[in-house]
């Protein structure tokens, strides 16, 4: 039996250029994700053009009752506003569980890593391809989103009731779509290429999500530091108050003691001044987070989670050089 | 010692396409496969023989670089086979041979050419049209013979010098499985390919196969060339009047021994001459894997082509 070791000079076949414009890996990840690529590409449009004629009809609303000639301020969110804010909200989640946890559990399940793997190109090459296409479809998408949502919220805020602080807004205007979705993407496609099943890693990465909307509550409040300040105890309180966030409110005397805003709530008002009296009370003070502290709280939010999706990323590739899928 | 050792095997020197040393895989408390250590000269066709759970699947695994050793390393063509560049010169084939099912045969065999530098499209559409499998036709709608041809394609349009296969016919008909066999066949002798294949079909491996490994309980027990590992058996016939072993027997290697009424039979590896009333008989290569196959405790046996050094081997 002949012994051919090294097959070397041009192998036949060795086609010339092939047609397109994706070669490699890159097509592989295009070809295999060609139908989650369409559905994302729809489902984008389709939410650009809601925001858009959502927003058409609420402006369309507060012209007919003449704001902002008029001081309106709308009882509730309209409710396309809270549709769209809702989905904006969920997004993060529906992309970590139906994009990113099976986008490597996948081809383990399904048996295609082995196959992909065992063709020339490195594991790790193959897997960051998928991250990018991944990462980058999720970048567009949300951020084409989150860019509308913020048009329409920004110049109308002052007719809105939703406070900026509060996750309908904060977490679906300016960069915390995108990178709420980057980081829970992410994460599911590590939970995904642990766990190599792609139901219970579904699931495991909607109960992550869970926690991480939980968790991210907690932060949203801590981003920046509130600020104090002191007024006397019958003026109104100032405009500038108007677009401010509100996270405390107390009571307090001329040399700066503070009493909690309920302490004086008695029965008449007559006891109420008496306890006012007793105490020296002459201010408001109030704690509040400012509408330009806004921007910086959302970009300090934006840049932990972004930096947590750095982490995980390197985590999958670091996990695919040193083992088998 | 054995008789393998007086003739004369491959040149040690020559190219080997897998070359085992003290490679090892444990999942969790219990070890797939230990100790192994062994030489595939290129250009053969090797069989890889071994129960159900004997770690034939672990050893393509490792080779295929799906499994990573616990110990010990392998090399491909004297490439580490954690080294990418490894990969072009192998390719690998298991029972489920997965596929992408929504692609079309062509854009089966185009992932091929986009991922493999040595991709030769003629051979894998050669292979494919011969089928005949339509190439415009998803993966997910062929029929079983039909993917396992594209899953061959596949493989052969890599090119590989060393073809890795895991039971890839078990779930064929038996006209698929004589149309791939004679393709397998084929396609390799007119490469060189090596090729690596595991199977429990002894009469096809005899057929197919001028190398074996054996492997039983994780642990390799034979290697070497087919042509020198069966003579280097002998079975005899012989009276055993109290149905124990006879002393002549001692000096010899006992694979098996049965007892049937007054006669023993016995399948051994001789060391000098045999007791001249006995019958002595060669065996086929079936009875000598199904004898090492049903006594795991024998003591390996190497001739010299599938040996690294002589003293790594035997101390096995």
């Amino acid at each position: 039996m002949s012994t051919t070791v090294q097959t070397d000079g041009p192998r036949t076949g060795k086609s010339a250029k092939r047609p397109g414009l994706l070669h490699g890996v890159t097509w592989l990840v295009a070809r295999q994700h060609r139908t989650a690529l369409w559905l994302i590409g729809a489902a984008t449009l389709l939410g650009a053009a809601m925001i858009v004629y959502q927003r058409g009809e609420m402006v369309s609303m507060l012209d007919r009752l003449g704001w902002p000639g008029k001081d309106v301020r709308l009882p509730s969110d309209p409710e396309g506003f809270q549709y769209m804010s809702g989905v904006l909200g969920g997004l993060p989640v529906i992309l970590g569980v139906f994009l990113g946890a099976p986008l490597i559990a996948g081809d383990q399940e399904q048996g295609t890593a082995q196959l992909v793997t065992t063709q020339s190109v490195p594991r790790r090459r193959w897997l960051a391809a998928k991250l990018i296409g991944c990462l980058s479809v999720v970048l567009v998408s949300t951020a084409v989103l989150g860019a509308l949502f913020t048009w329409w919220w920004e110049p109308y805020r002052e007719a809105l009731p939703a406070e900026w602080l509060q996750g309908e807004v904060f977490d679906s205007t300016g960069p915390m779509p995108t990178a709420l979705s980057l980081f829970l993407t992410t994460c599911g496609i590590a939970i995904g290429m642990l766990l190599r099943r792609v139901v219970p890693a579904m699931m495991v990465t909607f109960l992550f999500s869970m926690a991480v909307e939980l968790a991210w509550s907690e932060v949203r409040g801590r981003l920046a530091t509130p600020r104090l300040f002191t007024y006397p105890l019958n003026a109104d309180s100032p405009a500038f108050l108007d677009q401010a966030v509100e996270s405390d409110r107390w009571i307090g005397t001329a040399d700066g003691q503070l009493f909690g805003w309920g302490t004086c709530a008695e029965q008449t008002e007559r006891a109420t001044n008496a306890c006012i009296k007793e105490h020296g009370i002459v201010n408001n003070v109030i704690e509040y987070f400012g509408y330009d502290q806004m921007p910086g709280m959302q970009w300090t939010g934006a840049g932990l989670l972004l930096g947590g999706t750095a982490v995980v990323a390197v985590f999958i590739l670091w996990w695919a050089t040193r083992r088998p899928l | 010692m054995t008789p393998a050792d007086i003739t004369e095997a491959g040149d040690p020197l020559s190219a080997a396409a897998l070359e085992a040393r003290g490679l090892g895989k444990r999942y969790g408390r219990g070890w797939a496969l230990r100790d192994c250590s062994f030489r595939l000269p290129a250009g053969r066709i090797c069989g890889l023989v071994g129960p159900n759970g004997a770690g034939k699947s672990t050893l393509l695994g490792l080779a295929a670089r799906l499994v990573a050793p616990t110990e010990g390393e392998l090399r491909v063509f004297g490439v580490p086979v954690d080294d990418p560049a490894a990969m072009p010169r192998y390719a690998f084939l298991s029972q489920d041979k997965p596929l992408f099912k929504r692609f079309t045969v062509a854009e089966t065999l185009r992932m091929g050419a986009e991922l493999n530098p040595g991709w030769d499209m003629a051979a894998a559409e050669r292979i494919v049209r011969a089928g005949p499998v339509p190439m415009d036709a998803r993966v997910g709608t062929l029929s079983g013979g039909q993917r396992t041809r594209v899953a061959f394609a596949l493989a052969f349009g890599k090119r590989p010098d060393l073809l890795l296969l895991d039971e890839p016919m078990a779930d064929l008909d038996p006209v698929a499985r004589d149309e791939m066999s004679s393709l397998l066949l084929s396609e390799a002798v007119e490469r060189g390919t090596t090729v690596v294949m595991s199977s429990h079909m002894l009469a096809e491996l005899e057929d197919m196969c001028d190398f074996l490994l054996v492997i039983a309980d994780g642990r390799l027990r034979m290697a070497g060339d087919t042509d020198e590992l069966v003579p280097a058996h002998a079975l005899v016939t012989g009276l055993a009047p109290d149905g124990k072993p006879p002393a002549d027997l001692s000096p010899h290697t006992v694979v098996e021994f049965r007892v049937s009424g007054r006669q023993f039979r016995a399948l051994l590896r001789p060391h000098g001459p045999l007791a001249p009333d006995w019958e002595v008989s060669e065996p086929s290569l079936e009875e000598v894997l199904l004898a090492h196959l049903r006594s795991p405790g024998t003591e390996p046996l190497f001739t010299r082509a599938a040996r690294i050094e002589a003293e790594g081997i035997n101390a096995a």
